[in-house]
């Protein structure tokens, strides 16, 4: 489970996403179930942009705003970004 | 102030005194370390000239030109070389950017008869790929960031008059039946000079914002207002702000910005995605006036930010809530500066019924946060039925009088004369000279103060962007052939904020799946392609959706049945905060016999 070059667990991952996500959308973040598609409460391109922002903020990963509707829940944003983190950065 | 006749005057003037001086600064996405671009008066001059000459020498003088830009400084010069060239300008947004889509943009395409497209180098073989599948294959399109183009010698200054067109503003109308509000260069000027008034800016002034181009409040606030006033701005583009909020603040102290802003929306984003690391960094000193109109204004987004930003120098009077649209070219009131927001706390039953009254104990109550004062126009609040005046203190539809207000809708004769020569009448069979513009919008006018109390149309209102219904029910109905066509009902309920609620009624034996994959299909479909959280969808059977007799979607009732819960779903999501104001289906009928 765990991603050895970044110190952080999809586990660790998901309670991350969780969090920022109910930030965006003004839930509570245990009101995110991690397999339920996000589109579900409502996310929009705003929150997709703020969720990429974020991204770049802490982990240094620049991402397309489309990685929310092509990973649509947090569970598998969660496994797509520790596989980014885990890949060597490119160029 | 000024004694130009044109907008087009005004800048070659401004060109000729402040020569290299900045005009504007447009901050890139820093994600690849890029540098700030510097554009002096001297070089938009320059560069509007040579695009101005390529428009007269191929016919597109007097006629209309299209905009298509990303934010960036391409678009300001070629803004510029319109009004240079004696063209009018139609600015909209990129249809390859995210989220943008070419099905509004053809819509506009056709509505104002454009000559020719103006572009940039990425984006012109998709723009003129698109001109030739349009039929539209006489349009001509230039890529304005080459070096190829015009010859700035052959220029020729129009012999314009204050009644031409500066621009069309193509932020009214659904996708199907897009209107160009036509703003003349007097209703313009007009607009500049109401904006210093209620702003009180001048030379010195720095504008900051990250706004669209082609959103009226970016394009006569934020590109327009420095030119008039020979200041400058500093600028960023919508996605850099949403994706990093805290750029537009730290461009605020970077740069001396002392006036910018948005929509509600962003200072409550602000709010939440700024973080103490960033906000240690923020120097908001400089900052006079907070902008904050094109939405809903909330007092609880002023509190919170003025509470959170207090220490990187905010003051609470730096807030300037302000009301306008672009019917009016832009600004109408605003808030005097040095002055705090004015709220006014008033009793909801009372409001419901159309009077301000004082908050009763028992009852709940709303606040309202006044859209400030009203100098260049003359505002009357009027009975929308009757069209007599209502007194002071009354809620009636906004109507607006004064220079700044366009002369109408480009080529809609019809509803020009209904929505911008409309009659006050006196009750005893009179009315009065007309030429008022029905704004469409409720709201109040007391002590010299001007409260928007919500909206008459059905038009939604998200992000200070513009959505009709029908263009949003259109993509909910495209989602699956399950969902019948012109079966549904879109609108906005209000709880913290306002939120959107589809109902949409679905054949059950022509779905393919279950009705929870697809209701999700209908939110990922709205949230990504109309950039507007769509967490409350209802699916009822057909037959549900109330029409008028002659099939109008009532979508006012259809509300009201939803937030009676008087709806019977096949399945609904709702999000916490809309299922806690959706009565008990059995409430009221119990209520009535105890």
């Amino acid at each position: 489970m765990s991603v050895p070059t970044t110190g952080r667990t999809t586990d660790e991952l998901t309670a991350w996403l969780s969090d920022r996500i109910a930030l965006y959308l003004k839930r509570r973040p245990q009101e995110i179930d991690p397999s339920v598609p996000l589109a579900e409460y409502g996310l929009d391109s705003v929150a997709a942009l703020s969720l990429c922002g974020d991204i770049e903020e802490d982990f240094d990963l620049i991402l397309e705003p489309t990685v929310a509707w092509d990973y649509p829940t947090v569970q598998a944003l969660a496994t797509h970004l520790a596989q980014s983190l885990a890949e060597p950065a490119a160029g | 102030m000024t004694s130009f006749r044109t907008f087009t005057e005004l800048v070659l003037d401004r060109a000729a005194e402040l020569g290299t001086e900045d005009a504007f600064i447009f901050l890139p996405d820093d994600a690849n370390g890029s540098v700030p671009e510097h554009l002096s008066y001297a070089i938009l001059d320059q560069e509007a000239r040579r695009i101005a000459s390529w428009l007269q020498a191929n016919g597109a003088e007097g006629g209309q030109v299209l905009l298509l830009y990303p934010s960036g400084t391409d678009f300001i010069k070629a803004f510029t070389g319109c009004l240079y060239a004696g063209s009018v300008a139609v600015p909209a947004p990129l249809p390859t950017e995210q989220g943008q889509h070419f099905t509004r943009v053809s819509g506009i395409l056709r509505d104002a008869e454009v000559r020719a497209v103006l572009t940039d180098s990425a984006s012109a073989p998709e723009i003129s790929a698109w001109l030739v599948s349009e039929g539209f294959t006489d349009v001509k399109c230039l890529a304005t960031d080459t070096a190829d183009h015009g010859d700035a010698s052959a220029y020729r200054v129009p012999d314009l008059t204050p009644e031409h067109l500066a621009f069309l503003q193509y932020t009214s109308g659904s996708t199907s039946d897009p209107k160009g509000v036509m703003v003349s260069h007097r209703n313009l000027l007009a607009n500049e000079a109401a904006i210093q008034n209620a702003a009180g800016t001048d030379g010195q002034t720095r504008f900051g914002g990250w706004l669209p181009f082609y959103h009226d409040m970016g394009l006569i606030g934020h590109i327009l207002h420095p030119l008039y006033i020979g200041g400058s701005a500093v600028l960023l583009s919508p996605t850099s702000f949403l994706r990093r909020p805290h750029r537009w603040l730290k461009s605020i102290g970077d740069y001396g910005v002392t006036i910018g802003g948005g929509p509600n929306f962003a200072y409550d984003l602000c709010v939440r995605r700024v973080t103490d690391e960033q906000l240690a960094e923020l120097d908001l000193s400089t900052w006079v006036s907070a902008a904050n109109g094109a939405e809903p204004i909330r007092r609880e987004t002023i509190e919170a930010f003025t509470r959170r930003f207090a220490p990187a120098g905010f003051k609470p009077e730096s807030f300037f809530p302000c009301y306008g649209m672009a019917e009016t070219t832009l600004l109408v009131s605003g808030t005097p500066k040095d002055r705090r927001p004015a709220v006014r706390t008033v009793d909801a039953a009372a409001l419901e019924q159309g009077t301000l009254t004082d908050p009763v104990a028992e009852g709940t109550s709303r606040e309202l946060v006044s859209s400030g004062v009203i100098h260049d126009f003359t505002v009357k609040i009027v009975d929308p039925d009757t069209r007599r005046e209502r007194p002071e203190g009354s809620v009636g539809e906004i109507w607006v009088k004064g220079d700044s207000v366009a002369s109408g809708y480009w080529k809609r004769p019809l509803t020009n004369v209904e929505i911008f020569d409309a009659h006050i009448t006196d009750g005893d069979g009179g009315e009065d000279t007309g030429g008022w513009l029905r704004t469409g919008d409720l709201g109040a006018l007391e002590d010299g103060e001007l409260y928007v109390t919500g909206r008459l149309k059905e038009l939604i209102i998200f992000s200070g962007r513009n959505l009709y219904p029908q263009d949003v029910e259109r993509a909910v109905q495209a989602t699956d052939k399950a969902l019948g066509a012109g079966a549904g009902a879109v609108f906005t309920v209000e709880t913290d904020r306002e939120r959107l609620v589809v109902v949409q009624e679905v054949r059950i034996s022509a779905v393919d799946g279950d009705l929870r994959s697809l209701a999700t299909a209908i939110q990922s479909r709205i949230g990504q392609q109309l950039n507007v959280p769509a967490g409350n969808v209802i699916l009822v059977r057909p037959g549900t959706i109330r029409k008028t007799t002659s099939g109008k979607i009532q979508r006012t009732l259809m509300r009201k049945l939803f937030l009676q819960g008087e709806l019977t779903p096949l399945y609904e999501v709702l999000e916490p905060a809309v299922r806690g104001i959706v009565a008990d289906a059995a409430g009221p009928a119990l209520a009535a016999t105890v």
